[in-house]
Formats: structure tokens, C-alpha cells, sequence
């Protein structure tokens, strides 16, 4: 449903993105790691639209997306989470979620009921009992929920989450997991998503893509993956390759 | 805001119309009509500038401009056309048409821009349409332009100007409130917290600013062509003073940015105080007082005084 090929993204001489290609079918969970500085957000930014890539094309369903302004990709479907997360601060956790109900796919125009499905939405991210709370009061963890409630919110056919689960700890990383499967299976919204949890990747992706220096390094099943030469070195160092 | 049922909210603000509305036939001095004029011209100005500044963020510093070309465009079309006195009141509309496509002009290059590049770029183009409307001769230049006056008794051409303003203000504050329940509303919201994750939210963010930008300069055009014939002599010093844009946002965010009421309440405090103040205390004084009135509502209540009432209620927006 969502593929790239030879996408291309450069900042002045750095090449953030070189040549990428990938393809996201829907129904899956796909996982994207990589060394810090390999371009995995930038792949997010430039897929969301908030960057324009130098050469190649992205197509959602078939229908080349690059070019167009960030709002135009979420009105096709294209949801996406912040690494560092961005609620809107000066409202609260439902009215964050609300807005996206507003101007998402679904056809939800007042606010009375986009409140109302607001809530469901918090709800199932296990947030219902802060609802009315400003962002600001809230921790990591629950920041991050908003960050997914927010993106569920469009009523999305794929969502990018960028490292929802950095800096959970083992339970919270856990209850992550079980969110992330919900999405696919009770929203049917596929998942593509950055992850360095390595725990998180392995239960939870059925493919993962590999970055290294802007370029892909690897891609397959997460057992394949991890023991992939390069994969090692990229993150290791040639030293450790074969231990 | 307290959530009072729409009815009796109606219904209060009726009758509160009402009473505006029928005050300068009351045969009131002249001199509470005017300040009453003035109230609600402020509080039509600061209302429409709180949609572009207060709800989106956007801090125009140069309504002014808005208020002036509406000022100089009724002028024009009462002396092209000779207009009676009901046409008169009723060219004030096409005025803030005028203002609104200016506003449109205007905004599609400046809205690209943020934070304070916006502020100053909006802070030139009001010096720009005041030094371009001071050097064409046919708009008086910097002879300034008189209006001839309705051929009416004098407090009846007050009264009928006065509920001219009234309803120009009355027309603001209703489109304020819808927006402030609106779905309109709810995007501009976004897009002043952060612009970027609006767009991530499908919000077309571009065209939403566009409007709220083209809305809030067409209630400050109607205002300016009512003011223009209510003086009836404007000139650019006048039409274009750059302390009318700085007043304008002052009081939105004295009051409270992006809040219904606060707008209303900053315009209508700062109005009667400053009218108070240089009434009955030294000018000298007056200045001071008037400074830390400023100082004091910063420090205790940075987010205008709508603030200190969302702080008694408690968080809940709704």
C-alpha cells in the first residue's frame, strides 16, 4: 500500500537518505531500525510530507505522494506519532484528540461528537481518566499514548510510530506491545514503525528494514535480521561480527 | 468557560443589545455616546484581531492598515457616488470587503512567515499603506479628506452611526463565537500550538489562516468606514496611527488571546481606564498607572485576565 523507490534526501552535502527503497504492505507490522543518525526519521519526515525528497517517488495506493503538503498525506491516510513528542499544550488530552477527529477521514464535523470519539480513542490508549488534563501534566509514557491517540484520531490506513516505546520501562514496554498489536487488529490500520527496543521489534514485526548511513543495509524476518552481518557491524563494529 | 444552555446565553446577549442599542436616544450627553463608540469600536477591532492573533497565534501588528482602508474606501464611494444617508451606513460593507481581499493579497505571501518575521512584516505593510495613501492626491494625500455629513440633525447622524457600530461589533463577537466552537476554530487552535503537528493532523493549515486572516480584517474595514464618517474629516495620521494596531493587540491579549471574552473585556477595561485615567488624574500620572496596570496583569496573569477565571473553575475547558 505504501512504497518507495530510490527516495533520495539530502541536508546541503549530507546524504540523509540515499536510494531507498521499500514497500509496506497492508496488514503488516513492519519494523525500521538503525545506529542513531541513519535517517530512519527522516525516511518518516520525507514519507509525512514535512520534508520533500530530492529524486525517486513515494506512492500510497498507488498514487504518487511526494511533493504534496504534509496535510494533503494525512487526509490520504498517512498518520505519523513524534519521536519527541508534540502535544498541543495549551489544551487538553481530548480536545488534542478531538481536533484530529475534526479533520480526519472520518466524517466527524461538530464538536460534541468528536468529543465523544475522543474519548473512545483515549480510552483505548488507557488514558480516559486524564482526559481533561493539560499535556503538560502528564508523564513520558502517557505523552506518548497521546502522541498514538492523536494519530488514530485521522482514522489513518497506516500509521508511522517513531520510537513510541524509548524510554518505557520493562511493564510499560510490555502493555506497548499489546497497543501496538490493537492497532492492526481492531483498527486494521497497518503499522510501520522505528524502534530500538530491540524486544519490542522482535514480538512485534513480522519484517524490519535496516539503516545505516542513509542507505538500507538489510531488510527480512527479525531472527534474520538480527543475526545479519552487517546489521552487527553497523551497530557493533566489524569486531563483533561471527561472536 | 462556564457552559451557561445556548438559550438563556441568547437571550442574555439580546437583551444586552438591547440596551446599547437604545441608549443614545435616550438623550444621554453626548460625551457617553462617544465613549461608548469608542468601547465598542475597540472591542469590534480587538475581537477580529483574536481570530488571526489569539486563535491561530498569527500576531499582526498591522490591523490598522485594515481600519484604514476601510476608512478611505467608504470615503470614496460616498464622494463618487453621493450617497444618501442610508447608503452611506450601507457602503461601510463593500469597505470591509476591500480590507478583506487586501488582507487576502497581503496574506498569502506574509502568512508563510512566523512568529515575529510575521509581526514585523505586518508592522510594515500598515507604515506602507500609510505612506502610499499619504502620497496619492486623490485620497486627500497628506491634506487628509473630508466627508460631507448626512443631511440630518447631528445626534440623530450619532445615534444612526452609533448603532452602525454597535452592529458591526455585535456581527464580530457572534463570528468569534462560533469560531470558538467551531471546527474552524478547533484548527486554528492547533495551528497555534505547533503548526507542523497540525498539518500531520490533516488541517489545511495554509488555507485556514488565509480565512481567519481575510475574516478578522473585514469587521476592522466596516469599523474604519463607520469611524471615517463619525469623524467626518480622516486623515492618514489618524486612520493609519500605528498605536490603534498596538492597542488593538494590547488589549486582545490584556484580556486574554484566543478566548471569546477576553478580547472583550481588555478592550472595554483599557478603553474606560484610559479614558478615566486622563480624565480625572495628572497626565503625568496617568501614564504611570496606566504602565503598571500593564506590568501587573503580565507578571500575576500571562495570559490575560480570562485566566483568572479558568483558574477558579479549574482546568476543564468544557
Amino acid at each position: 500500500m505504501l512504497e518507495g523507490e530510490k527516495v533520495t534526501k539530502h541536508f546541503g552535502g549530507l546524504v540523509a537518505l540515499s536510494e531507498i527503497d521499500f514497500e509496506i504492505n497492508r496488514g503488516e507490522i513492519v519494523g525500521l531500525i538503525g545506529p542513531n543518525g541513519s535517517g530512519k526519521t527522516t525516511l518518516f519526515n520525507v514519507i509525512s510530507g514535512l520534508y520533500k525528497p530530492e529524486s525517486g517517488q513515494i506512492r500510497f495506493e498507488g498514487t504518487l505522494i511526494n511533493g504534496l503538503p504534509p496535510y494533503r498525506i494525512a487526509q490520504m491516510g498517512i498518520g505519523r506519532t513524534f519521536q519527541i513528542v508534540r502535544p498541543l499544550m495549551d489544551l487538553s488530552l481530548i480536545q488534542n484528540v478531538a481536533i484530529g477527529v475534526m479533520y480526519g477521514r472520518d466524517d466527524i464535523n461538530t464538536l460534541p461528537h468528536a468529543l465523544e470519539r475522543a474519548s473512545e480513542l483515549l480510552r483505548f490508549v488507557g488514558l480516559e481518566s486524564k482526559a481533561y488534563l493539560l499535556p503538560g501534566k502528564l508523564a513520558l509514557e502517557d505523552l506518548k499514548r497521546l502522541e498514538i491517540a492523536r494519530a488514530l484520531a485521522s482514522k489513518p490506513e497506516i500509521i508511522l510510530l517513531d520510537e513510541v516505546f524509548a524510554g518505557l520501562n520493562q511493564k510499560e514496554i510490555e502493555a506497548a506491545i499489546a497497543l501496538t498489536f490493537h492497532i492492526r487488529d481492531r483498527f486494521g490500520i497497518t503499522v510501520f514503525m522505528i524502534e530500538h527496543v530491540m524486544k519490542a521489534i522482535m514480538e512485534t514485526c513480522s519484517r524490519i528494514m535496516v539503516l545505516h548511513h542513509g542507505e538500507k543495509i538489510a531488510e527480512g524476518e527479525p531472527q534474520a535480521v538480527a543475526n545479519d552481518p552487517r546489521v552487527i557491524q553497523a551497530y557493533l563494529g566489524a569486531g563483533y561480527v561471527g561472536r | 468557560m462556564p457552559s451557561w444552555p445556548r438559550s438563556s446565553l441568547f437571550a442574555g446577549a439580546m437583551i444586552v443589545l438591547l440596551a446599547l442599542a437604545i441608549f443614545p436616544w435616550l438623550g444621554a450627553p453626548v460625551y457617553f455616546v462617544s465613549l461608548l463608540f469608542t468601547v465598542f469600536m475597540y472591542v469590534c477591532l480587538a475581537t477580529s484581531w483574536n481570530l488571526i492573533g489569539g486563535y491561530a497565534g498569527y500576531l499582526s501588528f498591522g490591523h490598522v492598515a485594515f481600519f484604514g482602508i476601510g476608512a478611505y474606501t467608504t470615503a470614496l464611494l460616498v464622494k463618487g457616488f453621493h450617497l444618501s444617508a442610508l447608503e452611506t451606513i450601507l457602503s461601510s460593507v463593500p469597505a470591509g470587503f476591500v480590507a478583506m481581499l487586501v488582507a487576502l493579497l497581503v496574506g498569502y505571501p506574509c502568512l508563510r512567515l512566523r512568529g515575529p518575521y510575521f509581526a514585523v512584516v505586518t508592522l510594515c505593510f500598515a507604515f506602507v499603506m500609510d505612506l502610499l495613501i499619504k502620497n496619492l492626491n486623490f485620497l486627500g494625500g497628506p491634506e487628509g479628506l473630508w466627508l460631507k455629513s448626512m443631511d440630518l440633525p447631528i445626534q440623530t447622524v450619532r445615534a444612526i452611526l452609533f448603532e452602525a457600530m454597535l452592529g458591526v461589533t455585535a456581527l464580530s463577537i457572534a463570528v468569534a463565537y462560533w469560531t470558538d466552537r467551531s471546527k474552524f476554530g478547533a484548527g486554528l487552535r492547533a495551528i497555534r500550538e505547533d503548526e507542523e503537528v497540525a498539518q500531520t493532523m490533516a488541517i489545511n493549515a495554509p488555507k485556514l489562516k488565509m480565512q481567519a486572516f481575510a475574516l478578522s480584517a473585514f469587521f476592522p474595514g466596516m469599523a474604519g468606514g463607520i469611524y471615517a464618517y463619525y469623524l467626518t474629516y480622516i486623515h492618514t495620521d489618524v486612520v493609519f496611527d500605528m498605536m490603534i494596531s498596538i492597542l488593538i493587540v494590547l488589549m486582545a491579549l490584556f484580556g486574554g488571546g484566543g478566548t471569546l471574552l477576553g478580547p472583550i473585556i481588555g478592550a472595554v477595561l483599557l478603553t474606560l481606564i484610559n479614558e478615566g485615567l486622563s480624565t480625572f488624574v495628572k497626565a503625568e500620572l496617568a501614564r504611570i498607572i496606566y504602565g503598571s496596570l500593564f506590568v501587573g496583569v503580565i507578571i500575576f496573569l500571562p495570559n490575560g485576565i480570562m485566566e483568572f477565571f479558568r483558574r477558579t473553575q479549574g482546568e476543564s475547558p468544557h
